[in-house]
């Protein structure tokens, strides 16, 4: 017999290395002779869009098109350390660091410009495709190359390089209470689940999904929406498909023909709620969503499976073989 | 030993001529799905690979005089594409679409599915069911052997190393009769079945007056079911009749698995897979909808 049974599973993460230990990210950001700005950072792109988005902060502090950032990243001979790509710290942390390295690079280019347009003070100047103007005047403007010209005739053909760094809030919890603020910012996240469980061979089949994610500010919503996208497809392999069948130590299940991952008829549509409450702290308000978005899976899918069958399982994943022995024995 | 010769001919006298020729040094080729990854870990050695996909005689699906022939080098996609398969065989078009991806559908042969004696084979069980007649080949002459006696052992088959399997027949469906199928896998695409079952049946006067039923991924082979196939036979259709095959099913299933790894879940999980497959076949034999 086939039952339905619906489940939630919510969860709250805290962004970076926390506990006290040193979370530090740097960038440089450097004003290119043709105009362009180029971003060196130690960040690592693993397909989660971390170039896309770092340098869309990067584009938006200086009011170009993001065609105009040159973007150089996992090269350790040029960037600074940004840290891992883990922990979801690379759009906060990192993206705090390019915010703070661009934001300073926009203050020398003011600099530069207040001289160049021979006026007293930056008050009014602007900032829009590649140009510093003025407010009230906009045909007082410099370009960004012409900065870069008069910067690299002044100074020995060098250009104009600036830095950034961010180290995030994170102290270390009390060993006897557990009591602190280890991290900082949190995430917040909700999945919600329907399945159906064959009740003669325990096979689970998720049939349909929701999951809203705090994101603080989704800098690009098309990301995010993959972001959960990929998150959930991984909870959900972690939570009924993925088993390497230890025995004594030993993987039984070290083919992807044994040890199986969610293929996509296994995915059912995944409605996806973004709510954005921006965080004072983080890069436009953005926070990071990697492991938050597979972190819910598991319960949600858990309870659903309970709400289904009155089953209780507390090991994952859940195969069919598992799944139908409590079943079974839960009838008895 | 390395490959140093292979051939891709379109004439089946011409293939059968290399096997007698080349014997126990060739091996046959069709969708490659299996023996490429069989050569890469060095399972097989041949030094000549003969490739059967071209051989467009025994690529099509016919029928002729009240039998269904199906060509060994046709591939899954078009037997599940075929106008020649009549609906209340679905079973055997649901077998096909269960074998790996649309990828390995378009490559992989029936032929291949049966002479690999793999015991979780998509597409024997319903063979089996169907009492399928193999139509085997060599230079000089012609043999027919049932399907049921094909099997030797796991991933052994009844076949010399000069011969060529060339069609898979049976009777055509009537209307009165239909062919469930039943996979469990443990997801819905490349999955291995842990356990298939197909069930052939014919419907008289509410009573199944013919059933005939087929295990694969039971034991080393695919399976005919001949204890629970002369319970069923000749009796009033009832859920309690249903029930109590399930159960014998169930009985034999763990007494042949006994000590296995799984067999305490394929003894339980045989009874919703057989359900569900006897509930299919029911259902096409009432329609008949030739």
């Amino acid at each position: 017999m086939k039952k339905r049974g619906k489940g939630i599973g919510s969860i709250f993460y805290g962004t970076g290395y926390g506990n006290g230990f040193p979370d530090v990210s740097n960038a440089i950001a450097e004003l290119l002779p043709d105009g362009k700005v180029a971003i060196y950072v130690g960040a690592t792109e693993v397909g989660q869009g971390a170039k896309t988005i770092l340098s869309q902060i990067a584009a938006e502090v200086l009011g170009i098109p993001l065609q105009q950032i040159l973007f150089v990243c996992e090269d350790t001979a040029t960037t600074p350390d940004a840290g891992t790509a883990a922990a979801s710290r690379q759009t906060y942390n990192t993206g705090n660091a390019i915010k703070i390295a661009s934001e300073n690079l926009r203050e020398e280019i003011y600099r530069l410009a207040v001289e160049h347009l021979k006026i007293n003070s930056k008050v009014g100047l602007k900032m829009a495709d590649g140009k510093v103007y003025l407010n009230s005047f906009p045909s007082l403007a410099v370009t960004f190359k012409e900065i870069a010209d008069t910067f690299s005739k002044q100074n020995k053909r060098k250009t104009l390089r600036v830095e950034g760094s961010f180290t995030a809030l994170t102290t270390k919890m009390d060993e006897e209470t557990g009591q602190g603020a280890p991290y900082w910012p949190y995430t917040f996240s909700v999945y919600g689940v329907e399945v159906e469980v064959d009740t003669e061979t325990g096979l689970v089949e998720i049939t349909k999904a929701v999951c809203a994610q705090d994101v603080g500010r989704a800098i690009n919503p098309k990301l995010v929406e993959g972001q959960i996208d990929g998150g959930f497809a991984m909870g959900v392999g972690y939570t009924i498909f993925e088993d390497l069948g230890l025995q004594k130590g030993e993987m039984k299940n070290r083919r992807f023909s044994n040890y199986l991952i969610p293929t996509a008829l296994d995915i059912p549509e995944l409605e996806k709620i973004i709510i954005e409450s921006p965080e004072e702290t983080a890069p436009y308000g953005a926070k990071g969503i990697g492991e938050p978005v597979m972190i819910g899976v598991a319960p949600a899918i858990l309870n659903a499976i309970y709400d289904a069958v009155g089953v209780r399982m507390t090991e994952i994943p859940v195969t069919p073989e598992k799944l139908l022995k409590a079943i079974n024995k839960a009838e008895e | 030993m390395e490959i140093n010769k292979t051939f891709q001919e379109t004439e089946v006298e011409a293939v059968l001529s290399l096997l007698d020729q080349y014997q126990d040094n060739s091996k046959i080729i069709a969708g490659g799905t299996d023996i490429i990854i069989q050569l890469h870990q060095g399972r097989v050695n041949p030094e000549v690979l003969i490739d059967i996909s071209n051989l467009n005689e025994i690529k099509e699906i016919k029928q002729i005089e009240g039998r269904i022939l199906i060509g060994s080098a046709t591939t899954f996609t078009s037997l599940m594409k075929s106008q020649v398969i009549p609906k209340n065989l679905w079973g055997l078009i649901e077998a096909a679409s269960q074998v790996g991806s649309p990828q390995i559908r378009n490559a992989a042969t029936i032929g291949g599915n049966i002479c690999n004696g793999s015991p979780a084979a998509d597409i024997v069980p319903p063979l089996l069911a169907l009492n399928s007649q193999l139509v085997i080949a060599n230079k000089m002459t012609e043999r027919k052997v049932p399907l049921e006696t094909f099997f030797i052992d796991k991933g052994k088959v009844d076949l010399k190393n000069n011969e060529l399997l060339s069609y898979i027949e049976f009777e055509n469906i009537k209307e009165n009769q239909g062919l469930g199928f039943t996979k469990l896998g443990l997801r819905k695409a490349l999955a291995i079945s842990r356990i298939s079952v197909a069930v052939f049946l014919e419907m008289k006067d509410g009573c199944f007056n013919e059933i005939r039923i087929a295990t694969g991924s039971c034991g080393k082979f695919a399976i005919r079911e001949k204890e629970v196939e002369d319970f069923m036979r000749n009796k009033q259709v009832t859920d309690e009749l249903i029930e109590a095959g399930a159960n014998l099913y169930s009985n034999i299933i763990l007494k042949r698995l006994a000590g296995r790894h799984g067999s305490d879940y394929k003894s339980e999980a045989i009874k919703g897979i057989f359900k569900d497959g006897l509930g299919k076949a029911t259902h096409l034999a009432k329609k008949g909808g030739v």
